[in-house]
């Protein structure tokens, strides 16, 4: 980023070590993950992967105490942050992301699609709604991260914990049960967030490397956020920001 | 070459002692009420208007495309290159979705370990030289064991002698390497193997969630792969349409 145009810090220290720290885990995790899973019908990776990982790390059993111990690091270290910092960066974060009704949730998915087709160079008469901090795909991705890493992380840990500490057999099926289903919501949560996490990597390194580097100084230029985000610029306005 | 472990149970010498059935469940100490093994007692009226008798002695047939092993999440379900179907005890959730999955319904749960328990062909033993427990015990030698890989050992030569049997159905056949020799007569349909209903989690998870997950996230990188892309080609023209711009001038 230039050094001469005007910036702010629209992100604090804390917030991007959070942001590189889920980042490193979700790769790490889903790299074990695709790992442990083996057998052909419920394998996502390729066969490769999981030989090729179990003999590097001595056997399944090493890769599912890495997966299981780095998921509940993961898990930890962001619930122990977010309940920390509630007040000062969970609450106005969920305020600004989380898309709860329907007619949000539908205004969202209209923004996002319009801002796809714009890729492709189609729906060119239609413009995007004006943005605020955040845009209608953000929002919904935000949301579906939000829900699916609870998720993902109550049915790693019943996952991951429940086979040594109950006792399934006497429990006439239910608790095997309980863990079938948990595996199904936990690679279907894991398959939802890499959806969206194609898109995201894709918007932040492709079309607008200004947010990634926001992601690595905190800065941003204001002439971007006046571009892409007026709302958030008149918003910041007011504040006497910029 | 590798061995290729089978077991031919001769129905003909079988005599129901259920001396196989004793000697595996003190190798493996299994608790009451289960078994590894078993002996199945077909009654039926021959075509002389007569009663008799067929005994199919049963256990895990080790097949060659066990269905047991693909559905297993965890890779507790494995199979060793000389053909024995295993189970990692280390890694075994006791999710029991193998269970359904095996149409010789040889697995069970076990409520002392809360792992998957099944004939292993006394694996340990085998390692060792040994014979399996079951088969040492066989009071009527109606259960012989070997590698079929070697053309000396009893098994090949049995096989090669006489008529021998599997398992199979036009609807299951995923190549069990457990033969039965029954003197020509067929064999019931109590013994074969039947399809289970699966868990629906199981299912689900194999129909919907992981097809619809791996085309929805092929779909994406395919959807972002033709953007970036169009992104490069239409900067291509910008770049040229400038420069011809600039030739004009
Ligand atoms: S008999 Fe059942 S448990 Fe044994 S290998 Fe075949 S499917 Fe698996
Ligand atoms: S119960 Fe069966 S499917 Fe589940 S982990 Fe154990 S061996 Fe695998």
């Amino acid at each position: 980023m230039s050094s001469t145009k005007p910036t702010i810090k629209v992100r604090t220290k804390d917030v991007i070590a959070i942001h590189w720290f889920n980042a490193f885990f979700w790769l790490t995790l889903v790299l074990t993950g695709f790992g442990i899973i083996s057998g052909d019908f419920v394998r996502l990776a390729p066969a490769f992967w999981p030989t090729f990982l179990q003999n590097l790390l001595g056997g399944n059993a090493n890769l599912v105490l890495l997966h299981g111990i780095g998921g509940m690091v993961w898990a930890g270290v962001i619930g122990v942050y977010a309940l920390l910092n509630f007040k000062r960066v969970v609450l106005p974060f969920l305020k600004n992301v989380l898309v709860l009704t329907p007619k949000a949730a539908i205004a969202d998915v209209s923004s996002m699609v319009i801002t796809l087709a714009h890729l492709f160079g189609l729906l060119k008469h239609q413009s995007v709604p004006p943005q605020g901090r955040y845009n209608g795909a953000q929002r919904l991705l935000g949301t579906m991260i939000i829900a699916c890493s609870l998720a993902i992380a109550v049915t790693g840990m019943y996952l991951f914990l429940s086979p040594m500490l109950l006792d399934f057999a006497a429990s006439a099926g239910v608790l095997g049960g309980v863990f079938r289903w948990a595996l199904v919501i936990h690679l279907a949560a894991v398959l939802l967030v890499l959806l969206g996490l194609v898109a995201h990597i894709y918007f932040a390194v492709v079309e607008e490397p200004e947010s990634l580097e926001t992601m690595k100084s905190g800065e941003a230029e204001v002439a971007f956020i006046k571009h892409h985000n007026p709302l958030w610029y008149a918003e910041l306005e007011r504040e006497g920001k910029v | 070459m590798v061995a290729k472990y089978v077991m031919l149970a001769d129905t003909t010498r079988c005599i129901n002692c259920k001396a196989c059935e004793v000697a595996c469940r003190a190798e493996w100490d299994t608790p009451l009420g289960y078994s590894r093994d078993w002996v199945k007692e077909v009654e039926y009226v021959n075509a002389k208007g007569l009663p008799e008798v067929q005994l199919f002695p049963g256990r895990c047939q080790h097949c060659d495309d066990p269905p047991c092993v693909e559905v297993c999440p965890s890779g507790a379900s494995w199979k060793r290159e000389d053909g024995i179907v295993l189970v990692d005890h280390a890694i075994c959730s006791g999710c029991e979705l193998c269970v359904p999955a095996c149409p010789y319904d040889a697995r069970w749960l076990n409520p002392v370990t809360n792992t998957i328990s099944k004939c292993t062909f006394c694996q340990p033993r085998i390692d060792k030289g040994l014979q399996p427990a079951c088969v040492e015990t066989c009071v009527g030698h109606a259960l012989i064991f070997g590698d079929a890989n070697d053309p000396n050992s009893a098994v090949s030569q049995l096989l090669k002698a006489k008529e021998w049997q599997k398992l199979v159905t036009d609807e299951v056949n995923i190549g069990p390497n457990h033969y039965y020799y029954t003197a020509g007569k067929a064999i019931p349909d109590a013994v074969m193997p039947k399809l289970n209903e699966r868990h629906l989690s199981g299912t689900l998870m194999e129909n919907i969630v992981n097809p619809l997950g791996t085309l929805g996230i092929g779909g994406m990188m395919a959807v972002f792969l033709g953007a970036g892309i169009k992104k490069l080609i239409d900067r291509r023209q910008d770049v040229s349409n400038k420069e011809g711009s600039h030739e004009q001038h």
